[in-house]
C-alpha cells in the first residue's frame, strides 16, 4: 500500500519536473541574438552574431532544443555555460552545496525548534502561548534579508564574532563552515520557525480537541504517551506540510541572504544567468531546485505515512 | 504537570544546544585579515567576468585580465603608448601600421615563448573571431621573426594605439582550440585553480619572471566577486578585502569607517541624454536643432550635481573628459538652465505642444534613479516621457538597436577623446544608435585620420564645438566614482585611459 502510494507520488513528481522545466525553457526561448551578442560583446558584427547563434544551437526549434537538453539530463550531461564555457555540472557542484547548506541546516533547526515551540505553546497555553504567538507573527513579518542585514551589522561588523562575507566549504574546514553559515542560517531561521511553529501549534490544538483524545484521556492514558503516541502523530500531517512549504520559502529567502553575505550559492548564479540568458545554467539550477523540493515533499509524505497510518489510505 | 514542564524544558534545550554548537558562536570569525603586507592583495569586484576568452574581457574592473595577460603596449591615462610586451614601436605616417619589437625571454604560463607568433595569432583571432572584432576587421599581421611584428589596418586608424593596447596576448594553441576554461597568459600573475571558484573568487600567484614584476609587489592576488553594496562595505570594514569600488549610497558610511580610505575617481563618466536622431527620421521633432537645444535648457546641471548626486559630481556642458584633447577648457555652457527660453525655442520650432519620447531604462544602472527628474523636466516643455523597462538577455540589444533614439546613460569619457568620438559621435559608433550620417563629422574625422599633434587636437575640438552647437547630446554631470581601500595598502592614481578604477599596478 505504502509502496503503491510512493510509486504514484514518484510518477507525479516526474510529471511536475517535466512541466516546470518545459515552461522554464519556453520562457528562456527566443532571445538568440541577445544571448549571442552578450557572449561576443556589444561590438560584435551581425555576421558573427549569427554564427554564434548557430554554434550555440539557438537557431533550432524549441522542441528540438528542449529535447536535446532532456537527453542531456538523462545522460548526466547538463551542458556548458554559454558565457564562461564552464560545465554546468561543475558550476552546480560548487554552488549547490552552499545554498543547500543554508537550506538544510535551517530546515533541520526549523523542524526541531518549531515542533518544540508549537507543541509547548499548544499544551501550556496562557502567557507562554500568547508570547509565542506574538513572536511568531513578528518573526514572519520581518523579511529574512532585513534580519540578515541587522545580524551582519551586529555580529560581524560591530562585534566581530562571525565573518561578514564568504563561505568556507564543510570539507575544507567544518569549524569555518559553521561560522560562515551561522548568521545566514539565523537570518532564515527566524522567519522559518515563526511560520512552521504557528502551523504546528494550530495542528496540535486541533487534534487535542478531538473526541478520540478525550476518550483516551478518560481511559487514563497519561499526558506524555498521549502526546507522543497519539496527538503528535495525528498532527504530523499538517506539520510536515508546513515544513515542506517552508523549504520552498527557504530557497527563495536564500537568494537574498546569499547577496548580503556574498555567498557563492545558486541564487547569485541564477540571477546572473537569467539576466544573461545563459540557458544551460538556468535549466541546471531549475532542475536541481525542483528535484530538491520534490525529494523533500516525498520524504515528508513518507514520514507522514510512517507516523500516521490513516494517511496511507488516502 | 511539573514533571512534564521539566521534560518540555529539557526537550527545548536540546535543539537550542544543537543550534549553538552548529553556529560555533564560542569563537570569533574564521577568516583572517585580508593581507599581510606584500603577501596577499584581496580585492572586491562588483561584477563577474564572463569567462576566460581574452578577447572578451570587461574594461571595467578588469583585474583578472590585467593579472593573466600582457598586451603588446599599454596605454597610459591619456591613451599614450607605454611599453608592454613590446619594448619599442613605430606608427607609420599613414596611421595604418604599428611595427613593434618584442622583449625577449617572456614566457606564457604553459612554458611556451611569448613571441611574435603568439602576437600574430592573437590579433588574427581578434580580427576574425574575437568579441569586438569590428575594430580589428581586415587587419593583417606579419611576423618576420620571433621578436618583430607589424599590424596593418585596412584604412588609417587614429585609434591604432588604443586598439592595440586592448588586445590580451595568448598562445596560438589556446586560440586554435578556443580552449578558454583555463587562461594562459604571460602577465604578472597566473591563475591558481585550487583557490578559484568561477563566479565567486579568483586566486592568482605572482609570476616572478614577468618583465615588470617589481611593479606588482604582492605575491598573491585574490579577487572576490561581491555584488551587493552592503556586503562590499561589510567586507571592507571587517578587513576581508583590501579594496573595492563602492557607490554613492555607501561612500559616506565608508568615509566614517575606521581603517578605510577613499580614493575619488573624478568624473570618469558623463551622464547624458544621447539625441541620436538628428535627422528626425524616427521622431521628426528631434530633427529640429531648436528642439534639441530646448531639451538642453530644461536641466539645471548644478542642481543635478548637488542634489541628485549629493555633491559627488560636477556639472557637465560637454561630453568629453576635462583635460582630454577634445575638451575645450573655459567653454561657456551654451545652454544655461532657462525653462522660459526652452519653451520659446519649442514654440519657434513649431513643437509648442511637445511630443512623446520613449526612454529605455535598465534597473540598477543609475538611470532609473535619474528618470523621475528627467521626466519632470522634459515635461516642462511638453515632452511626454514614457519609460520602457528593459531586462533579460536582449536588453542591450534593444538599448543599442535603434528602437529608442534617445537613451539616457552615464557613459565613460576617456582620457583619449578619440575613443569618445568613435563610440558616440561617428555614424558607426556603438552608442550612436540611429547611425545617421553627418558630413561635417565625417570631414573632421578624415582630418583626424590624416593629421597628428595640434592639427588633430584642433579637429577634435571642432567636432566638440559642432556637436555642442547642434545639441546632439544633453550632458548633465560628471559623477565621481569611489574606490574604498584599507589603510594598510596604498593606491596610486589610476593609470589607464578609461579611468574607471585603479589598475592592479596602482596597488602598492
Amino acid at each position: 500500500m505504502l509502496a503503491i502510494s510512493i510509486g504514484k507520488k514518484l510518477v507525479r513528481a516526474v510529471a511536475v519536473l517535466l512541466v516546470v522545466t518545459f515552461v522554464t525553457f519556453c520562457m528562456m526561448f527566443g532571445n538568440a541574438d541577445g544571448i549571442a551578442k552578450g557572449v561576443l560583446g556589444l561590438d560584435a558584427q551581425p555576421s558573427d552574431v549569427q554564427k554564434e547563434v548557430v554554434k550555440l544551437g539557438l537557431d533550432q526549434p524549441l522542441l528540438v532544443q528542449y529535447g536535446k537538453w532532456l537527453l542531456g539530463v538523462v545522460t548526466g550531461n547538463l551542458g556548458h555555460s554559454f558565457f564562461t564555457g564552464q560545465s554546468v555540472n561543475e558550476a552546480l557542484a560548487t554552488r549547490v552545496p552552499v545554498t543547500f547548506s543554508l537550506v538544510i541546516v535551517t530546515l533541520i533547526l526549523t523542524m526541531l525548534l518549531s515542533v518544540v515551540i508549537g507543541v509547548t505553546s499548544a499544551i501550556y497555553g496562557g502567557w507562554i502561548d500568547r508570547c509565542v504567538q506574538f513572536l511568531t507573527v513578528l518573526g514572519a513579518a520581518v523579511p529574512a534579508f532585513i534580519i540578515g542585514v541587522a545580524l551582519v551589522f551586529a555580529f560581524a561588523v560591530a562585534i566581530p564574532l562571525f565573518p561578514a562575507t564568504g563561505y568556507v566549504p564543510l570539507t575544507q574546514d567544518p569549524s569555518g563552515w559553521s561560522k560562515s553559515i551561522a548568521l545566514p542560517v539565523l537570518a532564515l531561521l527566524i522567519g522559518s520557525v515563526a511560520g512552521a511553529a504557528s502551523q504546528i501549534r494550530g495542528a496540535v490544538l486541533d487534534v487535542q480537541g478531538r473526541d478520540f483524545v478525550r476518550t483516551l484521556r478518560a481511559r487514563g492514558i497519561r499526558e506524555t504517551p498521549l502526546l507522543f503516541r497519539h496527538v503528535l502523530r495525528s498532527a504530523s500531517g499538517p506539520g510536515l506540510t508546513a515544513l515542506s512549504l517552508q523549504t520552498i520559502a527557504l530557497l527563495g529567502g536564500a537568494v537574498f541572504v546569499e547577496q548580503i553575505y556574498a555567498l557563492p550559492g545558486i541564487g547569485q548564479l541564477a540571477n546572473t544567468a537569467a539576466q544573461q540568458g545563459d540557458v544551460p545554467i538556468v535549466m541546471g539550477i531549475v532542475l536541481v531546485t525542483i528535484v530538491f523540493v520534490l525529494i523533500v515533499n516525498l520524504l515528508g509524505d513518507v514520514a507522514n505515512a510512517a507516523l500516521n497510518p490513516k494517511s496511507r489510505v488516502r | 504537570m511539573r514533571s512534564n514542564r521539566r521534560r518540555a524544558l529539557l526537550a527545548l534545550s536540546i535543539p537550542i544546544s544543537a543550534a549553538i554548537a552548529l553556529s560555533g558562536c564560542t569563537s570569533g570569525p574564521s577568516s583572517s585579515p585580508a593581507s599581510t603586507a606584500k603577501e596577499t592583495l584581496t580585492l572586491g569586484m562588483t561584477a563577474d567576468i564572463t569567462g576566460w576568452d581574452p578577447s572578451n574581457q570587461p574594461a571595467y574592473q578588469n583585474y583578472p585580465m590585467e593579472a593573466i595577460w600582457d598586451t603588446l603596449i599599454r596605454c597610459d591615462a591619456n591613451g599614450k603608448p607605454t611599453p608592454g610586451l613590446a619594448t619599442s614601436w613605430k606608427i607609420s605616417d599613414d596611421q595604418r601600421t604599428l611595427s613593434a619589437t618584442l622583449r625577449t625571454g617572456q614566457k606564457f604560463s604553459d612554458g611556451t615563448p611569448a613571441d611574435s607568433a603568439a602576437v600574430k595569432a592573437t590579433f588574427d583571432y581578434a580580427a576574425n573571431s574575437g568579441a569586438g572584432s569590428a575594430r580589428y576587421k581586415g587587419l593583417k599581421v606579419e611576423a618576420p621573426d620571433a621578436t618583430h611584428v607589424s599590424i596593418t589596418w585596412p584604412t588609417a586608424n587614429p585609434l591604432i594605439v588604443l586598439n592595440t593596447c586592448n588586445v590580451a596576448i595568448t598562445t596560438p594553441k589556446v586560440l586554435a582550440t578556443k580552449s578558454f576554461t583555463t587562461p594562459v597568459g604571460s602577465g604578472p600573475y597566473t591563475l591558481d585553480k585550487s583557490g578559484t571558484t568561477q563566479g565567486s573568487v579568483y586566486s592568482f600567484s605572482k609570476n616572478n619572471a614577468y618583465w615588470d614584476a617589481k611593479d606588482y609587489p604582492y605575491k598573491k592576488l585574490v579577487v572576490k566577486v561581491i555584488t551587493s553594496d552592503t556586503a562590499v562595505l561589510n567586507a571592507l570594514k571587517t578587513g576581508q578585502i583590501d579594496g573595492s569600488l563602492i557607490t554613492t549610497s555607501t561612500v559616506n558610511q565608508a568615509k566614517s569607517s575606521a581603517g578605510v580610505k577613499i580614493y575619488t575617481l573624478k568624473g570618469p563618466e558623463t551622464t547624458r541624454l544621447l539625441i541620436t536622431d538628428h535627422l528626425g527620421k524616427v521622431i521628426p521633432a528631434l530633427g529640429n536643432v531648436d528642439v534639441r537645444r530646448a531639451m538642453n535648457m530644461v536641466f539645471d546641471k548644478q542642481a543635478i550635481a548637488d542634489k541628485l548626486y549629493l555633491g559627488n559630481a560636477a556639472p557637465a556642458s560637454q561630453i568629453f573628459k576635462p583635460g582630454s584633447d577634445a575638451y575645450i577648457a573655459g567653454m561657456k555652457d551654451p545652454y544655461p538652465y532657462d525653462v522660459a527660453k526652452a519653451k520659446a525655442l519649442m514654440k519657434q520650432a513649431g513643437y509648442e505642444k511637445g511630443f512623446t519620447l520613449t526612454i529605455p531604462v535598465i534597473a540598477n544602472t543609475g538611470v532609473d534613479q535619474l528618470m523621475p527628474y528627467v521626466t519632470q523636466q522634459l515635461g516642462l516643455i511638453n515632452i511626454k516621457v514614457e519609460q520602457k523597462a528593459l531586462s533579460g538577455p536582449n536588453m542591450y540589444n534593444d538599448l543599442l538597436g535603434g528602437k529608442y533614439p534617445v537613451p539616457l546613460w552615464p557613459l565613460g569619457n576617456y582620457g583619449e577623446s578619440l575613443q569618445d568620438i568613435y563610440d558616440y559621435v561617428l555614424q558607426g559608433g556603438i552608442w550612436n544608435v540611429e547611425h545617421q550620417p553627418d558630413a561635417t563629422v565625417d570631414g573632421l574625422w578624415k582630418t583626424i585620420t590624416m593629421t597628428s599633434g595640434d592639427a588633430r587636437t584642433k579637429a577634435e575640438q571642432q567636432i566638440n564645438t559642432y556637436i555642442t552647437d547642434q545639441a546632439w547630446f544633453v550632458p548633465m554631470a560628471y559623477p565621481n566614482s569611489f574606490y574604498a581601500y584599507s589603510s594598510k595598502i596604498t593606491v596610486q592614481p589610476t593609470s589607464d585611459y578609461a579611468g574607471l578604477n585603479p589598475q592592479l599596478q596602482n596597488f602598492k
